[in-house]
């Protein structure tokens, strides 16, 4: 396998505008005559499909709600970043930069990152002009805020809902070139296989959700923008539909998956409150701007917290960050919970929670002005648990919230697999180990909007890419797999139901695999995922039948492929012999529990090739080094 | 672009259409109002006021035909917005209940289509016992004209008419209670503050107007018609 | 794990297609915990109705955070339950109590035809969006953002507006089973802004022609969308749409 990054050479700054320079391009009636597929309807799949049908390409626009405007991304709350600096307080596209690529620790592509940056002042103007409502001021003009601890004013945010309206934006634009007759809109179709032709990716198999056909689809290229994979966990903040089927699929078929290991963890998030628990729901990190953390220092200590008197709470973030205190970033608030929990001073029925207490602040400022701030979010606390946070501290854990990796991408987001593009959360591009908050709906729209439209031109135009019909002989073989393995699913007839398999699934990622990890756990974490998996093959019971609308049967197929995933993430993790940004191994850090980054051996993106699977995974790992000519690498520390 | 047709006749030219005639129907209902309780001026009061709307000749013929149409138009709109319904939900819920505040449903928003129709029946009933009926005639300053107003007292002595009129108001009062905040919403009123108020304003005037109309009756029959109000009357 | 347990029955609508005949079955579950949400609920009774061979009820879910709108049934009557400004999969069940009975109805209407059980085919608010809720800005040519400043005012409302997540209670709580209020979001939001402008006239008009083409009913004032809505639009979204369209028609400028 070679990975070739194809990033353009010279000056960071120009790179971008070089490589424009130098692309092939299409002209518009050729554009015609060329056919795309857009998997996925979230802000990379909605805006790449609408810009590509603005140019003239025939787009076909897949997803598996009844709506492209449910897509996962709808439920983004914070914001989006942008180097517009319209504040004045010094932001500009370096800057940018620099906090993306340092945010995510040196783990990823400078050029794409920088090219992340220049787009990321595009976005906002596009969807202004859409009518996304985003804040603004009195004066009538845009409202920024300072956002996951960055030092200037650069998210752009539409009250707490900003997915929601940049969704509808690219929603509605694609919905105008549906009516334009340019894009041949398909919702409730799961992807379940990529067709290769060839060597090139040139169409995709889907299941109708609602008739159960197993369908065709042939192309000129493929985009795959189909999300992130943190329900492998299954509990996350994720939509119940997000899944890796589509990306996990492509990757069986030759595509190679990048940096599998690194996962996002929010450490303010409801915590779960029973076995039935199907979702965790994310509260905004800005809560612990007032709030306070804590733990009874007393283990298994019933009391009523506002019982507890103050030297008998260990507000542990606020004592081993004495700088940041309870502003410490995600990664580092989430780890410390899971060391307090993990010690036993954890609180609630399960033990797995810990305080966010608002009461000095509503003694400091009143319960008018913490209301004023956060109002909304104790409203939906208070809906979600039934306990008041005006008179009780609240309870908080942290919960998986975003994938960093995905399939390996070039600078022009082509996979390896030539025609296969990836864009969003489902490729590993632009945030390195970790990413930082307001970044996704950036990158997923700089993907859709600004990056996607003009590669895939080039790719068009410098490849012949004869007629494939739908009857050639690669579609009937993924055609028959998929229906095979549907077949094979529903014919296990066994006596656990999908939910229980993926529930402990969820648990040996979530305890091994998860916020930390060391060479014990993961290893034994591999052992019991193949062992459940063989379990999963001769004893999950899926009800029905394929013909019809059968929710448990597109679950089960989604949690077969987790079971693969859940192993490459495993390895993974292993052989990153490091801490970095989220992925922390308990054998890399200092003394006081502080990450240890080795950017000599593992200044690297990890690609992983599929090579079988029978019993154990087969995989194969290729390394994509990491340059760095414009940043100097530091080591984070937030003492 | 649709044409003016298309566009009275769409979703919202219906409701601009109930709005408009629901409202015109209100007014033609106060002027109707002011003219039965004519009948508690002075003796001749009632009589003069129907002899002067008669001479008006054609002018009355114009408002007549333009007062017909106004309740055709009502009504029909008011029926296909009913039948429509009937259309979109074909199957019913077999529980339904409403969500209550801010919504609007009641019996008398529920109630709207039934409470039209019987009020067109009614209508033809009125007009057939009133505007055709057989009135004797009453000199008034010389002249022979139509008295009215007996043929009300009389009417009205009959307890199926006064409290079957009574009745009618009730309804009338139902299909405005909602109707009128209604016709203001239809003519596009938004604002949460005019709407609140509004409601109040107009389920009161439904119910003062169909006061209004139902006391004729009732004191009619409950005083046998010589009550003291009535000037002039004498006791059947 | 903390929270008391109740016993709850379930009466649900049972429909195996959309020319399929329908009823209702009923249920009970004796392990309902408060803590659970509306959704969660119906998982367990699911996951009891797979280990008995039976098939689970399939109803649409996503987000399970109250923001993708898939959520969408009936409860005692109710579009998204009893509890205002929520959707079913925000109620939780401390909101029943020990031995209450539940039915639950898919979304009743013409234009949104049952796929199986609870789950129904709303592709018609996709529709009446392709008619014209949307500007027609290409992507590339739009102008500096803040050369368009929106007073604040305006870009409040226009937001209010623009909060609706398409889940379709406002149609199925409607006696009329109008998509007034849907539609009159739409338009009301993109028309409030100066973004908007260019094209009014014609996306009131066309977005008005596709709700009616689609079958849904007139609007009789009834608020009951409003009621049941859970982000909360208020019908003044439905006073702006008639609005514009009153002045597309009769305004020249
Ligand atoms: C609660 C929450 C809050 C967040 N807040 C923020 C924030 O404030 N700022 C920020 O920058 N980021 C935020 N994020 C992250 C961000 O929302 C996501 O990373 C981003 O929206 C992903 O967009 P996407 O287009 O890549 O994919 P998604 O929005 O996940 O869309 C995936 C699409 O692919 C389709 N699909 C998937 N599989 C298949 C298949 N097999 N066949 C067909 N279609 C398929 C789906 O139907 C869907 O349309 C948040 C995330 C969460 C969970
Ligand atoms: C006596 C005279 C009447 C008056 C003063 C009157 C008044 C009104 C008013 C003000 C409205 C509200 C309009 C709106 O919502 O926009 C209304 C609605 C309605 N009227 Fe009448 N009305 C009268 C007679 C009738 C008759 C005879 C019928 C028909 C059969 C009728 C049927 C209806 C219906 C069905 C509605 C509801 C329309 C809807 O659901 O949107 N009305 N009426
Ligand atoms: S499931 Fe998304 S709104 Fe209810």
């Amino acid at each position: 396998m070679k990975l070739d990054s194809k990033v353009p050479s010279g000056p960071l700054e120009s790179k971008w505008e070089k490589h424009l320079n130098e692309i092939n391009l299409l002209a518009p009636n050729n554009k015609r005559k060329h056919h795309v597929l857009v998997v996925g309807t979230g802000l990379a799949g909605a805006s790449a499909a609408a810009s590509l049908a603005e140019l003239g390409y025939n787009v076909t626009s897949f997803c598996i709600q009844d709506s492209a405007r449910r897509a996962h991304s709808i439920a983004a709350q914070g914001g989006i970043n942008a180097a517009k600096n319209y504040p004045n307080d010094g932001d500009t596209i370096r800057r940018l930069f620099n906090d993306t690529i340092k945010g995510g620790d040196y783990r990823s592509r400078e050029a794409n990152v920088y090219r992340l940056a220049q787009v990321s002042n595009e976005i906002i103007d596009q969807a202004v002009a859409q009518g996304v409502p985003f804040a603004r001021e009195y004066s009538g003009l845009l409202d920024n805020r300072s956002f996951g601890g960055a030092q200037v004013s650069r998210t752009f945010y539409a009250r707490g809902q900003t997915g929601q309206q940049l969704l509808l934006g690219a929603y509605q634009a694609m919905m105008r070139m549906i009516h334009a007759g340019k894009i041949d809109y398909q919702p409730r179709k799961e992807m379940l296989d990529l067709v290769v032709v060839d060597g090139k990716a040139r169409g995709i198999i889907t299941r109708d959700l609602v008739s159960g056909k197993i369908e065709r689809w042939s192309g000129d290229a493929v985009v795959l923008c189909t999300g992130g994979y943190g329900n492998v966990f299954y509990l996350s903040t994720n939509a119940k539909n997000s899944n890796v089927t589509a990306a996990w699929r492509c990757h069986k078929r030759g595509a190679a998956f990048a940096n599998p290991c690194y996962v996002q963890i929010h450490p303010t998030c409801i915590p779960v409150s029973g076995d039935y628990q199907s979702k965790l729901t994310l509260m905004s990190e800005s809560l612990r701007n007032d709030g306070r953390v804590w733990v009874p220092k007393k283990k298994g200590d019933e009391r009523n917290p506002n019982d507890i008197p103050e030297e008998e709470r260990y507000y542990y973030l606020e004592e081993r960050y004495p700088s940041f205190g309870n502003l410490v970033p995600r990664d580092v608030a989430s780890r410390n919970a899971k060391m307090v929990t993990d010690d036993g001073m954890g609180i609630g029925p399960t033990g797995r929670a810990v305080y966010l207490d608002f009461r000095d602040a509503i003694d400091r400022d009143g319960k008018e002005a913490i209301k004023a701030k956060y109002g909304n979010l104790f409203d939906m606390y208070e809906n979600i648990t039934g306990d008041n946070p005006y008179e009780q501290p609240m309870r908080i854990f942290p919960a998986v919230h975003y994938t960093m990796g995905g399939l390996w991408v070039d600078y022009n987001l082509m996979s390896n697999i030539p025609g296969l593009f990836v864009a969003g959360e489902a490729n590993f591009s632009d945030h390195g180990a970790n990413r930082l908050g307001a970044s996704a709906l950036m990158q997923g729209l700089a993907d859709g909007y600004f990056v996607i439209p003009y590669t895939i031109g080039d790719y068009i135009a410098g490849n012949d890419l004869a007629a494939v019909s739908t009857d050639d002989e690669a579609f009937g073989e993924a055609a028959d797999a998929s229906a095979k393995q549907l077949d094979k699913l529903l014919n296990v007839k066994g006596d656990r139901s999908v939910i229980d398999f993926h529930r402990e699934l969820g648990k040996i990622m979530w305890d091994k695999v998860g916020i930390a990890r060391n060479r014990e756990g993961l290893e034994q974490a591999i052992e019991e995922i193949r062992s459940l998996r063989e379990e999963f093959w001769k004893n999950v019971r899926v009800p029905g039948e394929a013909g019809y609308y059968n929710k448990y049967l597109e679950f089960a197929h989604r949690v077969a492929d987790y079971f693969e995933l859940a192993e490459l993430m495993a390895l993974d993790a292993l052989q990153r012999n490091e801490s970095c940004g989220c992925h922390l191994r308990d054998e890399y850090q200092t003394e006081d529990g502080e990450a240890v980054r080795n950017d000599e051996e593992f200044s690297f993106v990890a690609a992983w090739e599929y090579k079988g699977l029978n019993g154990k995974l087969e995989a194969e790992l290729h390394k994509e080094d990491l340059e760095f000519e414009f940043v100097e690498l530091k080591q984070r520390s937030y003492k | 672009m649709p044409s003016l047709v298309e566009a009275a006749t769409s979703q919202v030219g219906r409701k601009l259409l109930t709005g408009i005639t629901g409202l015109l129907l209100l007014f033609f209902l106060f002027f109707h109002l002011a003219g039965n309780l004519t009948i508690f001026g002075g003796e001749h009061a009632m009589n003069i006021y129907s002899m002067t709307l008669h001479d008006l000749g054609w002018p009355l013929w114009i408002a007549r035909i333009g007062l017909a149409l106004v309740f055709i138009i009502h009504a029909w709109v008011g029926i296909s917005i009913w039948w429509r319904r009937r259309k979109a939900r074909p199957e019913n819920y077999h529980v339904y209940s409403s969500k209550g505040e801010p919504s609007r449903q009641s019996l008398s928003s529920r109630s709207m289509a039934i409470t039209g129709i019987i009020l067109l029946i009614f209508l033809v009933f009125h007009i057939n016992t009133f505007a055709l009926g057989d009135t004797g005639t009453v000199l008034i300053d010389g002249r022979e004209v139509s008295d009215l107003k007996t043929l009300v007292i009389e009417t009205f002595q009959n307890p199926l008419y006064a409290f079957g009129y009574a009745i009618i108001m009730l309804l009338l009062a139902a299909h405005l209670g909602h109707g009128i905040w209604s016709s203001f919403v239809s003519l596009t009123m938004k604002s949460r503050k005019c709407s609140d108020l509004m409601y109040t304003i107009g389920a009161t005037v439904a119910i003062l107007l169909a006061l209004g109309f139902l006391f004729i009756p009732l004191y009619i029959y409950f005083t046998g018609g010589c009550g003291a109000m009535i000037a002039g009357s004498q006791c059947v | 794990m903390g929270g008391s347990n109740m016993t709850i029955h379930l009466k649900i609508w049972r429909q195996e297609g959309p020319e399929a005949e329908g009823r209702f079955e009923t249920y009970t579950l004796d392990q309902v915990n408060e803590h659970m949400s509306f959704l969660e609920m119906l998982d367990v009774l699911n996951e009891q109705l797979v280990t008995e061979g039976k098939l689970p009820v399939e109803f649409d879910y996503d987000c399970r955070e109250g923001i993708c709108g898939s959520c969408n049934m009936v409860i005692n009557g109710k579009a998204h339950g009893p509890k205002r400004l929520t959707a079913v999969c925000q109620l939780h069940m401390r909101n029943y109590s020990d031995g209450d009975t539940i039915v639950i109805e898919p979304a009743r209407a013409a234009a949104f035809p049952v796929i199986r059980d609870l789950v129904v085919d709303r592709s018609a608010f996709d529709r009446i969006i392709e008619a014209g809720g949307y500007v027609s800005v290409k992507t590339g040519s739009a102008p500096e953002a803040n050369t368009l400043p929106v007073d604040q005012f305006n870009a409040n409302k226009a937001f209010d507006y623009a909060t609706c997540i398409g889940c379709g209670a406002c149609v199925a709580a409607c006696p009329n089973s109008s998509a007034s209020l849907f539609t009159g979001a739409k338009i009301a939001h993109l028309n409030k802004l100066p973004q908007g402008q260019p094209e009014r006239k014609n996306r009131v008009l066309a977005m008005v022609e596709q709700m009616e083409k689609e079958g849904f009913g007139d609007c009789s004032n009834f608020a009951e969308c409003e009621a049941v809505c859970p982000v909360g639009i208020s019908i003044s979204a439905i006073a702006e749409m008639r609005r514009d369209y009153m002045k597309a028609m009769f305004d020249d400028n």
